[in-house]
């Protein structure tokens, strides 16, 4: 009798033990199942994007729209770059987001130094002053800044897309900021104890100590570069020196798009942001932890 | 971070805001301008000309005109620079400001005296006394570029709606192919005849106002004989009889085939890509006439016919509504003498011909438009002889972004938010007072 009663004690153990593990895995199947259809459901316009990119235009505008291409017109990409003008564009857009990342990177951790670790009077209301000009809308300041760069001689060139970026920018010093401020000035002492300058405490000690925030606003001025439109737009009159982004609407037309080309072309610029994306995932949250306080 | 003193961030933002606007004001005055892109060499003058034909197929074109151009004489390079289409306009607006603009542009032709008035382009009369060449265009196109008598642009190109419809679909409805419906009441009838369904749903529509390019809005300046929203002293008669008129015939047509049905219908051939007309799926198609070439590269011998815009009782006119390109001058550009004569070169008959022939435009020149050679082809003659009905309609000055207050109201008639009487006199009162604060 006892060994019946534990026998059947063992199997009603086993039985919630089953049970339970069939409950968390359909749990898990339900939701891998929910965050696929999500994915997808995400993913559908890129994939519509790379399927237009392989098609004909006669396929693209016909009726009813096909998801897979009937043939696969690979020689788009071919097109689109050689009719684009795409070498040209991505070599200028490099050049460009290269500028715009050293620049950045050395003006904004130097200011932000200055703001988070050395005291002088009036820091607070500079600091103030420049979160300030955070809240101006970009539109406010196109025109007058145009004029006063048009004044010196500055409009089709390079100049005004790269020079700004030396005099740092608001919310990249803030960042910075931040993440200065949570490393502890006793280091910054012993430099100084040691004899360093401030360049060489900013140079030796805070860049390095900084790298995720000094990575983040690398990234974000990559990207900000990368897909900058109004500013090679306004500033640029000459086709030879265009943007990838400038590049691609040229496939827009008055009247007729070319979605092929103009989808190629849109994937061909997106790759390398992708990319970066998946090469530096960690940093982009991490950037994201900073902007929102948490480290600071 | 803690903002300690919340009021002083306010006041620096406003303090800063304001020194960077007045730094504005100054701005363009234009003297010492950037000279750069346009530098005289050797007595031969570069002027600059903008435009947004980047295409593949529209940039060999012009940049042959051009090429012809530079040839004929040699006092004058033009040089050609495209930028994407829109676009084109904010980077014309900032160079204006700075006084670096261009010498020609090309431009809307709705807008031009909206430009004029805002001191963006410059006056052609003096040029026009030395040679007046007005004549050269279709008059309502030259009416258009016209601010207070005198003209501030060159028409260049224009185009015109019309009913595009499916001939197969007619012969199958057991109606005659070669006659479209002259009135709007007939129309309505035919396009009865030329759905078709697959139990409940739609599988075909003869034609619905809310598709293509002759909506409620143009309808309504037909059914009021080409007078539209604002009448001769541009007093604003959004709410007049014939626009309610074209409000409820586009409510009957929505109501007998469901609004719902339609726009279900819509969504499954989406905006931009595949044309439901080209695909069979609509019979009768208003567009501008240049949606032609369309049909021509992708309609596989699709068999189509052309024709006027209905009216609404006989012989009250096929009126259409057309919109078309301008070149000017933009204000402070260095060279407007150069500007003039390359402009003048571009409206003369032989490049307007080339430029018509190649690309299909309907042109401003009356002559070349109506050169035998391209009347050949029937699109092109029907377009050409549409030009006598179409009306294009200035932006009014005193209330230039009126539409966005109309819509809203179109909108909520349609979806039956609102009576048509109400959602109209809604519009009419928004627009009289937009007007009112525009004109203190």
């Amino acid at each position: 009798m006892s060994t019946r009663m534990s026998s059947r004690m063992v199997h009603a153990h086993s039985n919630y033990y089953q049970s339970r593990k069939l409950r968390q895995r359909v749990g898990m199947a339900v939701l891998i199942a929910v965050l696929t259809a999500l994915a997808m459901i995400i993913l559908m316009p890129l994939w519509w994007m790379i399927s237009t990119s392989l098609k004909s235009l006669n396929e693209i505008m016909s009726y009813p729209p096909t998801w897979i291409p009937e043939s696969f017109h690979w020689e788009n990409y071919r097109l689109t770059w050689s009719r684009g003008n795409f070498t040209r564009y991505t070599l200028n857009t490099l050049l460009l987001a290269g500028v715009g990342v050293i620049t950045h990177v050395l003006s904004n951790t130097f200011i932000a130094y200055g703001f988070a670790k050395i005291k002088f009077p009036g820091r607070q209301m500079l600091f103030t002053v420049m979160l300030g000009t955070m809240m101006i809308p970009g539109f406010v300041t196109l025109i007058p800044t145009y004029i006063m760069f048009a004044k010196i001689h500055w409009v089709g060139t390079y100049l005004p897309l790269m020079v700004p970026g030396l005099f740092g920018s608001a919310y990249q010093i803030f960042l910075v900021r931040q993440f200065y401020m949570s490393i502890p000035n006793e280091l910054i002492e012993a430099g100084k104890i040691d004899g360093a300058s401030h360049y060489y405490i900013w140079w030796k000690i805070m860049i390095p100590l900084a790298k995720p925030a000094v990575v983040v606003i690398a990234i974000m001025t990559f990207q900000g570069a990368w897909n900058d439109f109004l500013g090679p737009l306004i500033y640029i009159s000459k086709e030879s020196m265009f943007n990838l982004q400038i590049g691609l609407q040229s496939f827009k037309g008055q009247e007729t798009t070319q979605w092929h080309y103009l989808m190629a072309g849109s994937l061909i610029v997106l790759a390398p942001v992708i990319a970066l994306f998946f090469f530096f995932q960690r940093y982009f949250i991490e950037g994201m932890n900073i902007s929102s306080g948490t480290k600071g | 971070m803690k903002l300690k003193k919340p009021l002083s961030a306010i006041l620096m933002t406003a303090l800063s805001t304001v020194l960077l606007l007045s730094g504005c004001g100054g701005g363009s005055n234009g003297e010492d301008q950037q000279t750069e892109t346009a530098t005289a060499s050797k007595g031969k003058v570069t002027i600059d000309f903008w435009t947004f034909w980047g295409s593949e197929t529209r940039r060999p074109i012009i940049e042959n005109i051009i090429d012809d151009f530079n040839k004929s004489q040699d006092r004058i390079t033009v040089k050609h620079t495209y930028y994407p289409f829109g676009d084109i306009w904010t980077k014309e607006l900032a160079a204006v400001a700075a006084g670096n603009p261009p010498d020609v542009i090309v431009n809307t032709i709705e807008a031009t005296g909206q430009r004029a008035d805002k001191n963006q382009n410059t006056n052609l009369s003096e040029f026009l006394k030395k040679e007046d060449i007005k004549g050269r265009f279709f008059p309502e196109l030259w009416d258009t570029v016209l601010y207070k008598g005198e003209a501030y642009a060159l028409p260049f190109t224009t185009d015109t709606r019309m009913m595009f419809y499916n001939k197969d679909h007619f012969k199958e409805a057991g109606l005659d192919p070669d006659k479209f419906p002259d009135t709007w009441a007939e129309l309505e009838e035919t396009a009865k005849k030329l759905d078709r369904k697959n139990g409940s749903v739609y599988t075909r529509i003869g034609y619905s106002p809310q598709y293509a390019g002759f909506d409620w809005g143009s309808i309504a300046m037909n059914f009021d004989k080409g007078t539209n929203f604002f009448d001769d002293t541009g007093k604003p008669v959004i709410n007049d009889q014939a626009h309610l008129d074209a409000m409820n015939y586009v409510l009957d047509n929505a109501n007998r085939i469901g609004q719902k049905n339609l726009d279900t219908f819509k969504a499954s051939f989406g905006s931009k890509q595949a044309n439901p007309f080209i695909a069979g799926q609509v019979s009768i198609w208003p567009d501008a006439t240049t949606f032609y070439t369309q049909i021509r590269d992708f309609g596989q011998n699709l068999n189509f016919g052309i024709a006027p815009i209905p009216e609404i009782s006989k012989d009250s006119g096929h009126y259409s509504v057309g919109g078309g390109f301008v070149l000017e001058i933009p204000k402070g550009a260095k060279h407007p003498q150069e500007a003039w004569e390359f402009m003048r070169y571009l409206t003369d008959k032989s490049a307007q011909k080339y430029w018509a022939e190649k690309n299909f435009d309907s042109v401003a020149n009356q002559e070349a438009a109506n050169d035998p050679e391209l009347l050949k082809n029937e699109v092109y003659k029907a377009a050409v002889d549409n030009m006598a009905v179409t009306k294009v309609f200035p932006v009014p000055l005193n209330a230039p972004d009126f539409l966005n207050l109309i819509n809203p109201q179109r909108d909520a008639a349609i979806m039956g938010k609102m009576s048509p009487k109400e959602a109209l006199d809604k519009a009419q009162a928004d627009v009289e007072n937009l007007m009112k604060q525009n004109t203190k």
